[in-house]
């Protein structure tokens, strides 16, 4: 049964979906993915921005998450001015910028590409900082009514 | 206890060796636990925020002050900072001097733009009439975004020292680790933003009078 | 016996800033140790500092003893009383239990694992001036007649401008900002040190206890000081300059400053024991002539304590009425943390049994550290629950619970401590006579003090009050408990008696006199200014234990050890390690004369002193008097800039061959 999961999802026992290069993990296999070369053209991109064999990536690739980043936040701007979405809009902006966050932090602050020792301590302080937060503000009964 | 020469070395990203157990640079190492701490320090203040939203006992409430169009400008420019910021980093790891030199001090003009665009906002509410003793909405933005504020003015000095370390040549791809930190540093108060821009902008801005309290009057303060 | 070296000022950032004093360079005198940055003087510095303190609190404690010792006294005032009680809190958590963590935690960490000083010496020294002038600051207030007066824990809006309006909360907020950064530097940097400065071989699950928990203790300081800050900031705006966090008539909420201040307070109580534990965790091995029993359980309980810590905070606010499904969740969250900590209370007691037990006064403070402990933890679990709480919550039975674990726990640990690493400090013994009877001494008063306040609680007597009327029927109990509270400080300067007759009779202690397993133990004592001459090479836990007693490993270690890779380490300072094949522990060593060794240390330093001070001018002015800003502002940034320009304090030297 796994070996079958695996088979479908993954190359080489790596998920297609894994970033490659970076130093500390081989060159990932030939990306193929259950799309085949469906996705050849997105493929092209990712291979022109980060230029192989690199700790971390190129410019190219910086001023591509740096449009992403921007293409995000026109969203939420647009999604907030244009779209009355009402109770969807707090999780649809908490999931825009939660994707924001991601992006910063493990491109452009270079988790992605470090080692992982950083990644984990950031996401140690993370886990707490968001759990006892979270536990305050369901304590002070936070949930959308009003107090008086 | 027998001698060390069975120790193996581990090498940095720019192949130095670096001697440390975990072969992680204590500097990052030390500024990763830092900005760890500083999780703890903006999230008590966003809690702070989300606990008081709606309980304002006077004007003005977030929808009537709070302008969306102009803070998605200053968001926009922070986020750019953050690109030049990891351009710079790149090209003087890479030892290219000029370009280095030039990211590094794009950064510095878009943090004080956005700096500027802070004091802006701040001066045209105060204007309005949300001063931070106005109100619960007040005192939480005010402290929240100014400490924010204060954050960047810090990143801006310090990167204006290694903007000039940079010309001076004192700054150079053996040493890049330096603007690293300045960068870790940079864009975790980025994120901050981003974290701010969405809970009080994006999800508080059209809240109106809490039921019980007294709508706001422009003017009449 | 500070080298010096031949390559200053050919690192690359070391632009030239006018200088105003010279370089420091002395080895003794006044300014050896403001500028120095060797990780056993600060220690030292720490300890000589908040063992002060520690007299300054106690005499705060027995003038409020004195008071309550009869009904209806009039000795001091309510006033004064309120001020007293908040000093003597404050003052024991921030200016003693943790400052006397962080002295041994200075002295001990880089001997522990095999380094030649912390990761960050200059920020080590940074912390140390920081605390002083912090605790300095706080306790001026006693001099402009207003101390602090709303308790340790300062509830608002009760110390808000609007109901406390004299200065002390003022002096109470900036003072433990500026503690508190002082704290927070030094938690990153043993963070820092511990992960990255260990010696070769000291993988994690080698690292004595005590540095284990200091590792855990720094995480929990790195982690909820910024809580605290957060707190302190908004009351303090909210005093300086009249924003609404916490001033009800606006609508503040006096509920959120307990949330916050629990949030920090909680893990707060486990900054404070866990050196403690580990200290203990050090010495009961030593003295049972066994290796600890439970290794990994242990530290995987003192990580487990630091994690649930983070969700217990509102067992402290079981009376706010939170309501019944937020009061369960925390009170089976309490419950739970008792866990871990019986865990350790087996462990310990599992190292003990079967040893053969020396009772040296390290290990007769150790037992009772442990004997202590669980009656504080009891009495924990007990208002744990929460409707046994609603009886409790602010009466003697809560002081009686958290000083059996503070004073019974921290404090009787610290003292162990103190007598256990002594002669490694020193290089003379304590007396054991004198010991002895210190230790006897502060149990019997300390058990006087603290058992009858169990029952006064549990009879409503609340804390906090300045008297009580005379047919409570609490005055016996109460006389007890401050005879108790005498004899205790009696103990304490026994202690000090001990301290001056030993430094007269100085009694050499040898390297290693107790049999020590831990790397501290392996060179000199006192350590020379390198500590050591070659670093380590680490094999097994309680490593030197093991190097002493080699027929002993086959009994402990099943070969499991085998094949395992080696971390390198902590080597920066250091050249010649890698060629060299060497014992090191032939201790040949005892030359203080480190030259010719090619061994660096960083250089001393003004500039932690200067940062500090300006730190603590500008927290001046924050109390709105500007020039004083401006001055501090000044100073801070000479400080800033004449340390970021400094040469880098550890210059490679002409012909060394490490990688950089
Ligand atoms: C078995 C572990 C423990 C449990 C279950 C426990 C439980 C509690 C509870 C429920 C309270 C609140 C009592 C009330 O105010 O009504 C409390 C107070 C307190 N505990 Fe503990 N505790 C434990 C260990 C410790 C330790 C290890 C320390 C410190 C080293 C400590 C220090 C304190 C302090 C200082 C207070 C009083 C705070 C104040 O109101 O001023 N406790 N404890
Ligand atoms: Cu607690």
């Amino acid at each position: 049964m796994s070996n079958f999961l695996n088979k479908i999802l993954y190359h080489d026992g790596r998920g297609w979906w894994d970033l490659p290069r970076t130093q500390w993990q081989e060159p990932n296999p030939k990306m193929e993915g259950p799309l085949g070369d469906g996705i050849a053209p997105i493929k092209r991109i990712w291979e022109i921005t980060t230029a192989a064999n690199l700790h971390h990536g190129t410019p190219a690739f910086y001023v591509l998450i740096g449009a992403i980043l921007s293409i995000i936040t026109i969203v939420e701007v647009w999604a907030f001015a244009w779209l009355f979405l009402g109770d969807l809009l707090v999780p649809l902006m908490l999931v825009l910028s939660l994707g924001k966050f991601v992006l910063v932090v493990g491109f452009f602050m270079h988790l992605k590409f470090d080692r992982k020792y950083y990644a984990w301590i950031f996401t140690a302080c993370m886990v707490i900082g968001i759990g006892i937060f979270v536990a305050l503000l369901l304590l002070l009964n936070y949930g959308g009514q009003v107090q008086q | 206890m027998a001698s060390a020469s069975a120790t193996y070395e581990i090498k940095s990203e720019h192949g130095e060796v670096i001697n440390t157990s975990t072969g992680l640079s204590n500097k990052k190492l030390l500024m990763w636990a830092f900005l760890g701490s500083d999780v703890m320090f903006f999230g008590s203040f966003i809690a702070t925020f989300l606990v008081y939203r709606n309980r304002s006992l006077v004007g003005p409430y977030p929808a009537d002050i709070l302008d969306i169009p102009i803070t998605s400008v200053s968001t926009f420019v922070l986020l750019m900072s953050s690109l030049a910021m990891v351009l710079a980093l790149s090209y003087v790891q890479e030892g290219r001097k000029k370009l280095g030199t030039l990211w590094i001090f794009a950064v510095v003009v878009l943090g004080a733009i956005f700096l500027l665009f802070q004091v802006y906002e701040f001066n045209h509410f105060a204007k309005v009439g949300l001063t931070p003793r106005t109100n619960l909405f007040g005192t939480t933005f005010f402290i929240l975004t100014g400490l924010h504020g204060a954050h960047v003015t810090l990143g801006v000095l310090w990167l204006m020292f290694l903007g000039f370390g940079s010309i001076k040549g004192t700054l150079r791809a053996d040493n890049a680790i330096d603007l690293e930190l300045a960068g870790l540093y940079w864009h975790f108060v980025d994120i901050v933003w981003i974290v701010i821009f969405t809970v009080i902008y994006l999800i508080s801005a059209r809240d109106v009078a809490p039921p019980g309290s007294v709508p706001w009057v422009p003017g009449a303060h | 016996m500070q080298t010096t070296h031949p390559g200053v000022g050919s690192e690359p950032i070391s632009m030239r800033f006018p200088r105003i004093f010279p370089r420091p360079k002395s080895d003794y005198g006044i300014w050896s140790w403001i500028s120095t940055v060797d990780h056993k003087r600060i220690g030292t510095l720490y300890a000589v500092t908040s063992f002060l303190w520690f007299l300054v609190g106690g005499i705060e404690a027995l003038i409020m003893r004195l008071q309550l010792s009869q009904a209806d006294n009039t000795l001091v005032d309510p006033e004064l009383f309120n001020q007293l009680f908040t000093m003597h809190g404050t003052t024991m958590v921030f200016l003693v239990v943790m400052p006397l963590s962080a002295a041994f935690f200075n002295w001990l960490v880089p001997l522990q694992i095999g380094a030649r000083d912390v990761a960050f010496p200059r920020l080590n020294a940074l912390s140390y001036w920081i605390f002083l002038f912090g605790s300095l600051f706080l306790n001026f207030s006693w001099f402009v007649g207003d101390a602090p007066n709303g308790g340790w824990f300062g509830y608002a809006p009760n110390s808000h401008l609007a109901f406390n309006p004299t200065h002390g909360m003022t002096y109470w907020v900036i003072g433990l900002n500026i503690l508190g950064i002082a704290s927070i530097a030094a938690g990153l940097n043993f963070i820092v040190t511990i992960l990255n400065m260990r010696a070769p071989g000291m993988t994690l699950t080698k690292m004595p206890v005590f540095t284990w928990m200091t590792f855990v203790t720094s995480v929990l300081i790195v982690l909820a000081l910024p809580v605290l800050t957060v707190a302190l900031i908004q009351l303090q705006v909210d005093r300086l300059y009249g924003t609404h966090f916490y001033n009800t008539a606006a609508g503040g909420d006096p509920v959120l400053w307990q949330h916050v201040f629990w949030l920090f307070g909680h893990p707060e109580v486990y900054i404070l024991i866990l050196p403690a534990m580990g200290i203990v965790s050090e010495i009961l091995p030593v003295f049972s002539r066994k290796p600890l029993f439970g290794y990994t359980f242990l530290v995987f309980a003192g990580v487990a304590i630091g994690f649930m810590g983070w969700f217990v905070w509102s067992h402290h606010m079981f009376t706010v009425g939170l309501g019944p499904a937020a009061n369960s969740a925390f009170a089976i969250s309490t419950m739970a943390i008792a866990i871990p900590t019986g865990v350790k209370i087996f462990n310990w007691i599992g190292t003990m049994w079967g040893g053969s037990v020396r009772f040296s006064t390290a290990m007769l403070f150790a037992i009772s550290f442990i004997a202590m402990f669980t009656i504080g933890g009891l009495s924990g679990v007990m208002h744990a629950s929460v409707p046994t709480d609603a009886q409790q919550q602010d009466t003697y039975f809560v002081v009686a619970h958290f000083h059996y674990v503070l004073f019974g726990g921290a404090i009787m640990a610290i003292f162990g401590g103190i007598y256990f690493w002594w002669p490694k400090a020193t290089g003379y013994m304590l007396s054991e006579g004198w010991g002895k009877a210190n230790w006897l001494l502060m149990l019997i008063g300390f058990n006087l003090q603290f058992a009858p306040q169990h029952w006064l609680g549990l009879d409503g007597m609340p804390r906090r009050v300045f008297t009580y009327a005379e047919n409570m029927g609490w005055e016996n109990t109460n006389m007890y408990a401050s005879a108790g509270g005498f004899l205790m400080a009696f103990g304490v300067l026994l202690f000090l008696i001990n301290v001056f007759y030993s430094a007269r009779k100085r009694v050499p202690a040898g390297d290693d006199p107790w049999d020590g397993r831990t790397l501290e133990w392996s060179i000199a004592s006192p350590p020379p200014h390198y500590n050591f001459e070659k670093i380590p090479n680490v094999e097994h836990r309680d490593d030197w234990w093991f190097t002493k007693h080699p027929e002993l490993i086959a009994e402990y270690y099943h070969d499991e050890h085998e094949g395992e890779l080696r971390a390198p380490s902590g080597a920066q300072f250091d050249d010649d390690v890698e060629d060299e094949h060497h014992d090191e522990h032939t201790s040949d060593h005892h030359g203080d004369d480190d030259h010719g060794h090619g061994i660096h240390l960083p250089d001393m330093s003004y500039y932690p002193f200067i940062l500090a001070l300006g730190l603590t001018i500008v927290g001046a002015g924050l109390m709105t008097i500007i020039p004083v800003i401006i001055i501090g502002v000044v100073i801070l940034l000479w400080g800033l800039i004449g340390w970021s320009m400094e040469p880098v304090n550890d210059p490679v030297p002409e012909g060394a061959s490490h990688g950089h």
